[in-house]
């Protein structure tokens, strides 16, 4: 019995760990948030973002530790998952501690941590830089009217074809089914996931709709639009347009779904590009930028990450200063040649380097700049929930369009209207 | 011997003629490790359950107010709870059956004397090894449609199933998580029992043959009853293990097509939702209906140990 109740005190632990509720009173929040203003280069300071796969973020620190030798960043590495290193820095920020100055930001979290009063204002030193940046990027790091944080780097989805099979690229969606159905299917990321979430979001912006309001503070999801959205996806695999396995796909499997000849298009992000540039269908694939849908021009979702300065910084100061050195120029053209990390300054995009490493630029680009963010919400986490669970279950046939649409716009609402 | 098991019945366990100071030495002796459990265990039990009456504003930092229990009313009165209970049970339940009869196989082909035998147990233990989460990833892997190991293997072999999206379908995604549980367990479950296989005095076996009894009649006679109580102890292991079920489902659909667990949705509720109240309830519920399954089993098990003092 005892052992039993060990065991399971195991697991009661792990959970309350996970939660970590926390009993501090004192605000912060949007309205009184700490703010920075001055950008000074001295002092420690420690730069928590995702694991460093390709050894790109461990340069920017090198540069930046020789080039200011009164200042010492650190680089801590996160887990490679998005969702983990949400959880790592929540939990770091719940227990208000000061271990993280900069945090490397997935753009939907923005939102949710600003809310929390977790982030420094950072408005007049992004107000300073504004023509800078690719303004779609910049609007990520937007709440309530201020600045949280800087771009660090961008992303948006691309259509890959097999031109051996279509010679050019279909002028929309609707023709890219039709013709996915004639040849092997389209592949996207259909898993029970954020990125089924992004997929359904890119056509919805394409047709026009949304699934909250400007300031999201309403669900707009039982419209027209969702609904024939959703009738549009889940027509595809009914009429075998897109395979029933892109159910379980996610960026992966759709890549080497892809890469083994088992699809004509794929939509998925440019990570794709040099690895098929590997695969055995290197010289039989080109991409291109969304194509239009319901008459409309195309659309996308951004991603990418944001750098902000934590709410419980002892060196802020010295966090900005390491922030505006990340976004600088030189530093981008860095990030794009060595780790392929889309730049979020427009003048990057035609530096001859950037245009080597990344040949597709200027089309990536064009990409990022019809690009929109997600919902801006506190409860984005739950909002996407609400969207990606009601999308999976159109597409598995399992509601009907209709009922899936009045369904996501209560769940959203719900989310929404959360204490 | 009739005689000292009915004053063992008849005398109330713990007033049993020790002397108070005895009695004394045994509480203290008992008590650094009963400190250890109220720390590691009590306490934060007894803290999610307070943070399941609780609630936390999503969007107002501090804001708290004090909820009764209106995160468990929100959880009982969700389908989604009810469905993640069948699904846990569904699960634990067929999963631990198949583990126990693959189980007590396995241990039996490594209970016999043949050579190479110290090698085959420590084989079979691989899987045992294998992180639950590494696990699942290679599942998801061999079950990937079109490319997995498993579709592939079907389409070669001409058998059907090839184009069944194992993980996109129910009840198929409950299946592969079986699937992948006993491939896990079995093992464990082989060497609990083997464990207990080893304490059965040969004699009884030889005694059985000079009588004449079958192999059937010596398994179903000798070997049963007396790994009762090891087979038991390896049931409750197992089966609080399977309710609890977190890793598999987590990595190989999400949850989704019917393979949402109760440790499941709690997770969801407070990591990605971050509604620790709710996520709290879901818990301290989860906690609940582990312990009352430990209950009935200890039950059991208690029964069965008293029943086999009776018989000796």
């Amino acid at each position: 019995m005892l052992r039993a109740a060990a065991v399971l005190a195991a697991l009661a632990i792990g959970i309350a760990g996970c939660g970590g509720g926390d009993d501090d009173d004192d605000g912060g929040g949007g309205a009184d948030a700490k703010k920075v203003t001055q950008a000074k280069a001295s002092g420690d300071v420690t730069w928590c973002i995702g694991k460093d796969t390709t050894g790109a973020f461990g340069t920017v620190v090198d540069n930046f530790n020789k080039a200011n030798p009164d200042a010492n960043v650190t680089l801590l590495e996160l887990p490679e998952a998005a969702d983990q290193q949400r959880e790592q820095q929540i939990q770091r920020l719940q227990a208000e501690s000061d271990e993280c100055d900069v945090l490397g930001m997935d753009v939907i979290w923005t939102a949710e941590y600003a809310a929390q009063g977790w982030l420094q204002d950072i408005t007049d030193a992004a107000n300073k830089r504004k023509d800078e940046f690719v303004p779609s990027t910049l609007d990520t790091a937007l709440y309530e009217g201020k600045y949280w944080a800087l771009p660090f780097n961008t992303n948006a989805g691309f259509l890959y074809y097999r031109s051996d099979q279509v010679p050019e690229a279909p002028a929309d969606w609707e023709a890219v089914y039709q013709q996915g159905q004639q040849d092997n299917g389209v592949v996207y990321q259909g898993f029970r996931y954020e990125g089924l979430t992004v997929n359904f979001l890119e056509l919805l912006y394409s047709a026009g709709g949304s699934v909250v309001n400007e300031d999201a503070t309403e669900a707009t999801a039982d419209s027209q639009e969702v609904r024939d959205v959703l009738t549009f996806m889940a027509d595809g695999i009914k009429d075998g347009a897109a395979p029933k396995a892109v159910t379980t796909y996610k960026e992966e499997e759709s890549r080497r779904a892809f890469e083994s000849g088992n699809a004509t298009f794929m939509r998925n992000w440019p990570y794709a590009y040099a690895l098929g540039k590997e695969s055995k269908i290197a010289d039989e694939f080109e991409i291109t930028t969304f194509p239009g849908y319901a008459g409309n021009e195309g659309a996308g979702v951004l991603g990418g990450y944001d750098l902000a300065i934590s709410a419980y910084s002892k060196n802020p100061e010295g966090a900005l200063a390491f922030m505006n050195f990340a976004t600088s120029p030189d530093q981008q053209v860095i990030q794009a040649s060595e780790a392929s990390l889309p730049p979020v300054l427009t003048e990057v995009y035609s530096d001859p380097t950037v245009e080597k490493a990344l040949p597709f630029a200027a089309d990536l680009l064009q990409a990022v700049e019809q690009a929109q963010p997600r919902p801006v919400s506190p409860v984005y986490p739950q909002i996407s929930e609400a969207i990606f669970t009601n999308v999976y279950a159109a597409l598995q046939g399992d509601t009907s369009p209709d009922e899936a649409a009045s369904t996501m716009n209560e769940d959203i609402q719900k989310a929404i209207e959360t204490f | 011997m009739e005689a000292a098991t009915a004053r063992l019945r008849r005398r109330p366990r713990g007033r049993d003629g020790y002397g108070r100071s005895e009695r004394r030495l045994a509480a203290t002796m008992l008590a650094p490790s009963l400190i250890v459990i109220a720390a590691v265990a009590a306490y934060p039990i007894g803290y999610a359950f307070w943070l399941s009456l609780t609630e936390y504003s999503l969007r107002t930092p501090g804001l708290w107010r004090f909820a009764g229990f209106d995160n468990y009313s929100e959880a009982l009165s969700s389908p989604e709870f009810w469905d993640a209970l069948t699904t846990t049970f569904v699960f634990s339940g067929i999963s631990v059956g198949l583990e126990l009869v693959i189980g007590l196989g396995m241990a039996l082909c490594m209970h016999e004397a043949f050579k190479g035998r110290a090698i085959l147990r420590t084989v079979v233990l691989v899987p045992w090894a294998v992180l639950t989460v590494t696990t699942a990833i290679t599942w998801r892997t061999i079950f990937e449609p079109g490319l997995g190991l498993a579709p592939v293997l079907l389409d070669k072999l001409g058998l059907p199933g090839a184009d069944i999206v194992w993980l996109g379908e129910e009840p198929y995604a409950l299946g592969v998580m079986i699937l992948a549980d006993v491939w896990k367990t079995a093992p464990f479950m082989a060497l609990l029992i083997l464990a207990g296989l080893q304490v059965i005095p040969d004699e009884l076996y030889d005694a059985a043959k000079v009588d004449g009894a079958s192999a059937w009649q010596r398994f179903r006679r000798i070997t049963l009853p007396l790994l009762r109580p090891a087979i038991l102890v390896a049931l409750i292991f197992r089966t609080l293990d399977a309710l609890r079920i977190f890793d598999l489902p987590f990595v190989l659909t999400q949850g989704a097509n019917g393979t949402t667990t109760l440790s499941l949705i709690a997770q969801q509720e407070l990591t990605t939702n971050r509604l620790i109240g709710l996520g709290s309830a879901l818990s301290v519920l989860t906690f609940l209906i582990v312990m009352a399954v430990a209950f009935i089993y200890i039950r059991a098990l208690g029964g069965n140990i008293r029943a086999l003092a009776e018989e000796t």
